[in-house]
């Protein structure tokens, strides 16, 4: 089932640039998405219009049956949660527990409610000990998190992402690539934007690459990412892991997604051919 | 919004104005801030006006004035209204509000036109200290910025099911503080680190740092600050001698 379609969509600034050319997509709903692209490339102008923050110079969009030009930004929202890259953009309140119920509040959301998904929010972003703190004195990490918390506090169909391993260290990357595990695993639709292959290469997504504002490549990560000529002109690395299967002589059956996949494969041909 | 705000930044643009050396530029700007103020017939202040917008397009700028006439006018229309509400006459009242509108094209057009670097030179001929010449510079060279920065943080909000426009005027205003807040502590962060990035490149190490680039009075550049100056002293002297101008 189609829940966001793009229509042959393009979108000049008020500047003049031409940011989007003839863009059509569909994203099904429970789709994980994974948008790449050199800077520039019109990545964060795209996943701008699926709340209606950005209306098309031509074209259309469609969430879920409604054009984004017929309705408020506010009212798509509530369907589509945009998780910026820059968490000091949207952080206010006098406490993390109030940052969380803000958008909850603007909604509409009863207060039984609203403590109900706070609690769940915070558990499921490992926040309960900061609930009282001012969000502006956690760290960056914890400041992604909370913006995370935010939007899934109020349970949105669509969860956008907006360079979500921008400024983490590999730790908050696992922690991240674990929410996205729950999130695929309760059905969410995910579009992420991101630079980072090799954060997205393990979650397997539909890959959909940009380049000059439009839809260049759209398909399955393991086949994308194999053609390189294609990623050099997007202007995109191959994940290191597949770099490693490209390099084998004796592959395996298919590309590692992990390195503790790709370190049992090469413990086991050791082990092969010390037998030898 | 973003169309409103562009009327007061700088935009590098190729025009026989913006080639002018800043200082004359400046005398420019002055002559018609001074004209303002000694202009007291409605038909005097328009005319000043329109000699402001001659000059707005040979700069090529004639749109961003416009732009700060359009944000202005509504204050245009604030004084207006209390000047002849509290009892001036109708031509007065225009008078102080079309006065208001030349004021603050006169000080739009040197700023459209005037980089921040030239802007720097100029403080620094008029022996402005240092130290303030640079956080005026670099309040200005901010000003897109900042502005950057609160559209994003608009968005940001606005996804969040925050509406702006939703309201009676109190809620308006409190629907400003989830900008501000970011916005401010946003530019405070930003200050710290910028001043830290100034003193790790030796700001102050010195007491009289030199200038890559200087001022320099070209025959055009004297030529046109002479004949703005005749001009000026001839209206003036126009205004004083015959009040029905």
């Amino acid at each position: 089932m189609t829940l966001i379609e793009f229509r042959n969509v393009s979108f000049v600034h008020q500047t003049g640039v031409t940011a989007l050319s003839d863009v059509s997509l569909t994203v099904g709903k429970g789709e994980t998405v994974a948008v790449v692209g050199e800077n520039g490339a019109g990545k964060t102008t795209l996943v701008r219009h699926t709340n209606g923050l950005l209306k098309p110079t031509q074209g259309s969009v469609v969430v879920d049956g409604v054009d984004t030009r017929d309705t408020t930004t506010a009212t798509l929202s509530r369907a589509v949660g945009i998780a910026f890259q820059n968490p000091d953009h949207q952080l206010f309140s006098e406490s993390v527990e109030n940052e969380v119920r803000f958008a909850m509040k603007n909604f509409g959301f009863a207060e039984g409610l609203i403590s109900q998904r706070l609690d769940w929010a915070l558990k499921f972003f490992g926040l309960e000990q900061y609930r009282k703190s001012s969000p502006l004195v956690l760290s960056g990490g914890e400041k992604k998190r909370l913006t995370l918390a935010c939007i899934l506090a109020w349970d949105p169909e669509v969860v956008v992402l907006d360079e979500p391993t921008v400024g983490q260290d590999s730790l908050q990357k696992e922690k991240l690539a674990q929410i996205f595990r729950l999130l695929q695993s309760t059905g969410k639709t995910i579009i992420i934007v991101s630079h980072d292959v090799e954060f997205l290469w393990p979650i397997q997504p539909r890959l959909v690459v940009m380049s000059g504002g439009r839809v260049v490549a759209d398909g399955k990560i393991s086949v994308i990412m194999a053609d390189r000529e294609l990623l050099e002109g997007a202007r995109v690395t191959q994940p290191q892991l597949l770099r490693l299967y490209s390099g084998l002589r004796n592959k395996p059956a298919g590309p590692f997604l992990d390195v503790l996949e790709a370190r049992d494969w090469i413990g086991g041909w050791r082990a092969r051919r010390e037998a030898r | 919004m973003y169309w409103l705000s562009g009327g007061f930044v700088f935009r590098r643009v190729v025009s026989p104005f913006h080639n002018l050396d800043p200082r004359v530029k400046l005398l420019v700007s002055l002559e018609f801030f001074v004209l303002s103020l000694l202009a007291h017939t409605v038909a005097a202040i328009v005319l000043i006006l329109l000699a402001i917008l001659v000059v707005a397009a040979v700069a090529k700028s004639l749109r961003r004035i416009g732009r700060t006439i359009a944000f202005s006018g509504l204050f245009a229309a604030f004084i207006f209204a209390v000047n002849f509400l509290f009892g001036l006459g109708l031509l007065d009242a225009i008078l102080y509000s079309v006065r208001f509108l030349a004021i603050i094209s006169s000080t739009s057009v040197f700023f459209v036109t005037t980089s921040p670097d030239e802007l720097e030179q100029i403080m620094k001929w008029m022996r402005v200290p240092r130290d303030i010449v640079f956080a005026f510079v670099t309040a200005i060279r901010f000003i897109p910025v900042v502005m950057l920065d609160a559209f994003q943080i608009m968005d940001a909000q606005k996804s969040r099911g925050l509406e702006f426009e939703k309201g009676n005027i109190v809620r308006r205003v409190r629907n400003m503080v989830p900008i501000l807040i970011p916005l401010v502590v946003n530019s405070v962060i930003r200050s710290g680190e910028l001043a830290e990035a100034m003193e790790s490149r030796a700001y102050g190490s010195t007491p009289k740092p030199t200038s890559l680039y200087g001022m320099r009075m070209r025959w055009h550049d004297t030529a046109v600050a002479l004949v703005s100056l005749l001009l000026v002293l001839v209206v003036a002297l126009y205004i004083y001698h015959f009040v029905s101008f």
